[in-house]
């Protein structure tokens, strides 16, 4: 059986259905942003030559349901800068091998996983995308915190995504249930509640909304944000009193992984001096103390501190409380 | 059932001659296919369904019956299957008799047009309708009010937009058909216009009509695209699904209501069945075409109703092409090619090989329904009935849980179908069977207008099922085939949901380059891009409907000869 599948696979493999796995490739799964994605792997490959650096970009949910999809015969060597949140699954830190990266210890201990899974010197964070222009012509306050939103006369303007489908919608509401307690939380986002136009499945969707003017508030990412505003939308992006909700980019070694050395290297690469250099041009949020975020984030309108505007999260506490404030959102929430 | 007959007279006989043998291929090749990839996949969805921890039990069912958002997005989903359903039959009836039955000039626009809806991805058809109906859209600032798009209304606009030419093509292929004899002779014994479509059009085109609607239905209620960004709030059984497995990892919940979406489509087919048995198949006699002729009533309401329609289509459309030329939408409307200038996400790349495996996936797929409702009609009933509701089925399947299902099948050392993982001929397999209820359906409802006469004559002539099939039946259902092509190549170029879990570094198609754009906020390089995929295939269709046309004028030319 097994020679024939090897003949079979060999003549597939002429025929060219098949790519042929050669040992020195590597396969990285990821859900960084494509641009920051072209920059990282040009620097990477020329830094790794013998190694051909294959990625695969999706979603932060779509990767997640790839992964476990794949789970009896994983096909990825490599985890690269995937939501925190989403790598503390149990049924995926199952199929990650611990691997302490060279220079990872300069990281806090908030920053990477006692077991060595995961470490995280990235992120990215949450932001209120508000339209001006639709803000002006409704007469409407610039909101500048939660409580802000409650005001009736934004009723049917804001958006924001549903947690259970979301990630960004999690972390957002981790952010609010954690920096003001259980109780305050719920109760402040049960007073947003009757002015949500909708609850979206996508992270990203309500900023997209927002700033083509469909609704004046998208409660969603600050990368999105500083994007749209980049290519000339009339949008805001704003920062709620109290802290916002942020997001560890998280990477970590498969278990799995037949190319273990390349893989190491990688992640090694992924805490280098360059690709730190590279996080400065394109990341607002980097955990690595002593490094400044990027000057186009400034920009953008980002603090120099970005401390000063971060929710106080326990990303711990958040994945393991994840199902249990999932279930409760749904429950109160649910449309 | 008189092909049936003859076939259970052969069996008495007990020979097994060549035509039993190749009835036995016909039907045996292509439901090998249904097996291993669809039932097989299906399958171990199943398991998964059952899967509670380590063991197997009921108890993700009895969780998901539990909860009440399961229930209310049950109650949406047939709501909105039923409206969709009932909005689509009907103006795709209207349209499809417009087309075969009705004498105005200008049918190829409304051939064109409405087939726009299947070659859009389906991020163009969510951007149209919100740039066009939303509450900063065109129509909105237009008339001052804001239109409330999202929800109930939305939806549905947007689902009839999707149904709406697979109900065309399916009531088409029961309208083409029709025998213009037997309206020459109610014309002769007296009977009105209106007493001939209802006692002539009507019963001819129920089969069409049935299947259509089953088609409408299973596909509204398994489509999550259109809900997500158009339904606002309005939850439906695939979003559900979404929820569960992509916004919760959740997967063996995800797939308890994969599952559940499998029984409406089931108990549905069951049901249409029974009623088709009542009626008669096939016509009695040859045929001779139909050439309506002008009756200004009828032909200007039905021309000016089906135009309306594809105004409507044109709208969505044409505004994201438009968009995708303009600098800022709806901010600055100055016209620039700049967003045509894709780098990220692979570029143009991926375009060429979508290309092949679109052909692939409807040059095989075409053959393979063809050679499956061609050998079910010499099956006896009893047999016959299990391959069709399977047959029938794939639609009930949402896209996300095929692909992962794929995943998980083929991703799996065990078999030797694990070469496949990975590669393009696996997303040519998932687009095929992903759309094999429509293929199905269409060609059975044109073989349902296939004189029997005609075969048996041919039988008894001495042609054998080959020599039949090839020369007699073939020809006959073209039409159908070549729409059934056209339909599994334009979906294969675009569909998303079921190979956006398929792709590798490597091997990327054209609606996952549109989904990444999109991901990374260039919204208005995917509609670039999209605009890109649309032109192509309408080149691609233009090109070989210009050389059919050319082989059919030879082939008449030399049979004239």
């Amino acid at each position: 059986m097994k020679t024939w599948i090897q003949t079979t696979a060999l003549s597939v493999a002429v025929l060219g259905l098949a790519a042929p796995a050669l040992a020195d490739e590597l396969t990285v799964y990821t859900a960084l942003e494509e641009e920051e994605i072209a920059a990282y792997v040009e620097a990477a490959q020329a830094a790794m030559p013998d190694t051909k650096i294959n990625v695969l970009r999706l979603s932060t949910g779509k990767l997640g349901a790839r992964l476990l999809a794949e789970a009896g015969n994983p096909q990825a060597d490599v985890i690269w800068g995937w939501a925190v949140s989403a790598m503390m699954d149990p049924q995926i830190l199952e199929m990650l091998e611990p691997y302490a990266a060279k220079g990872v210890d300069v990281l806090p201990d908030t920053f990477r996983a006692e077991d060595g899974k995961w470490f995280a010197p990235i992120g990215y964070m949450g932001a209120f995308c508000v339209n001006t222009a639709r803000l002006e012509e409704k007469g409407l306050p610039m909101p500048s915190s939660w409580s802000d939103l409650e005001n009736p006369a934004f009723e049917g303007e804001v958006v924001m995504p549903d947690p259970n489908s979301s990630g960004t919608g999690y972390l957002h509401v981790n952010a609010v249930l954690q920096s003001m307690g259980e109780e305050a939380g719920w109760a402040q986002l049960e007073a947003v509640d009757p002015n949500m136009a909708q609850y979206t499945s996508s992270g990203s969707k309500p900023c997209k909304a927002a700033r083509v003017g469909e609704f004046t508030v998208g409660i969603s990412l600050a990368f999105t944000a500083m994007q749209s505003i980049e290519e000339g939308y009339p949008l805001a992006m704003v920062f709620p009193e109290g802290g916002v909700g942020y997001e560890l980019e998280a990477s970590g070694l498969m278990a799995s992984s037949d190319n273990k050395a390349a893989a190491r290297a990688f992640l090694d690469w992924t805490m280098s001096d360059e690709a730190i250099g590279l996080y400065q041009q394109y990341k607002a949020l980097i955990t690595v103390p002593g490094v400044d975020a990027s000057e186009v984030a400034e920009a953008a309108g980002l603090p120099a501190d970005i401390s000063t505007v971060l929710a106080d999260v326990d990303f711990i506490r958040a994945a393991t409380d994840q199902t249990a404030v999932k279930a409760e959102w749904r429950e109160r929430f649910g449309r | 059932m008189s092909v049936a007959d003859q076939n259970t007279r052969d069996e008495a006989r007990g020979g097994l001659d060549a035509d039993r043998l190749l009835t036995l291929a016909c039907v045996g090749l292509p439901l090998i296919g249904l097996i291993l990839f669809f039932a097989y996949p299906m399958a171990i969805v199943f398991l998964r369904s059952i899967t509670v921890g380590e063991s197997y039990g009921l108890g993700n069912y009895a969780e998901v019956l539990g909860s009440s958002g399961f229930w209310r997005a049950t109650r949406h989903s047939l709501i909105m299957g039923g409206a969709t359903t009932a909005l689509s039959v009907l103006l795709g009836f209207v349209i499809a008799h417009g087309l075969y039955r009705c004498a105005f000039p200008g049918k190829w626009i409304i051939r064109s047009v409405i087939v726009l809806p299947l070659l859009a991805p389906s991020l163009v058809q969510a951007l149209g309708l919100i740039f066009l109906l939303g509450r900063n859209g065109v129509v909105s600032r237009a008339l001052g009010v804001e239109i409330e798009i999202y929800g109930f209304w939305g939806l549905l606009i947007a689902n009839t937009l999707y149904a709406l030419p697979q109900a065309v093509m399916i009531i088409g292929a029961a309208l083409v058909l029709l025998d213009a004899r037997t309206y020459e002779a109610a014309e002769v014994m007296g009977a009105s216009p209106w007493r001939q479509f209802r006692d002539l059009t009507i019963p001819a085109a129920r089969f069409g009509i049935l299947n259509a609607a089953f088609v409408c239905f299973t596909v509204t209620i398994t489509d999550f695209g259109n809900a997500a960004v158009i339904g606002g709030d309005y939850s439906v059984l695939a979003t559900e699904i979404y929820s569960q497995v992509v916004g919760q990892r959740n997967f063996n919940m995800g797939a308890v209501v994969g599952i559940m979406l499998l029984l409406p489509t089931v108990i549905s087919y069951t049901i249409e069945r029974q009623a088709m048995k009542r009626q008669r198949a096939g016509q009695a006699t040859g045929q001779v075409a139909y050439r309506p002729s002008f009756a200004p009533l009828r032909d200007l309401s039905m021309a000016s109703l089906s135009l309306l329609i594809c105004a409507g289509i044109v709208g969505v459309i044409g505004i994201v092409v438009y968009a995708s030329f303009v600098k800022l939408w709806p901010y600055n409307m100055a016209l620039s090619t700049k967003h045509y200038d894709i780098t990220l996400a692979g570029g143009y790349s991926s375009l060429w090989m979508t290309i092949v495996i679109s052909l692939a996936a409807a040059a095989g797929g075409t053959l393979a329904v063809f050679l499956l409702a061609l050998g079910l009609r010499r099956l006896p009933p009893a047999v016959a009935q299990p391959i069709q509701i399977l047959a029938a089925m794939p639609a009930a399947v949402p896209g996300m849980v095929l692909g992962l299902a794929y995943i998980l099948t083929f991703n799996s050392t065990a078999t030797p179908l694990y070469l496949l993982y990975g590669s393009a001929a696996l997303i040519a397999i998932v687009n095929f069977y992903h759309y094999h209820t429509q293929g199905f359906l269409t060609v059975m409802t044109g073989f349902r207008q296939l004189p029997q006469a005609l075969e048996e004559a041919a039988g008894s002539l001495g042609a054998g099922l080959a020599r039949s099939a090839r020369d007699v039946v073939a020809p006959f259902i073209a039409p159908m085939l070549v729409s059934v092509f056209f339909f599994l190549f334009m979906r294969s170029m675009v569909t998303l949901s079921a190979v956006v879990f398929l792709t590798t570094p490597d091997l990327s198609v054209a609606a996952v380059t549109i989904m990444r754009l999109d991901d990374a906020g260039l919204t208005s390089q995917a509609a670039a891009f999209s605009t890109c995929v649309m032109a192509v295939v309408c080149v691609a269709v233009l090109f070989m409907k210009v050389t059919l046309a050319l082989m059919g004028r030879r082939t008449r030319a030399k049979g004239e000869a």
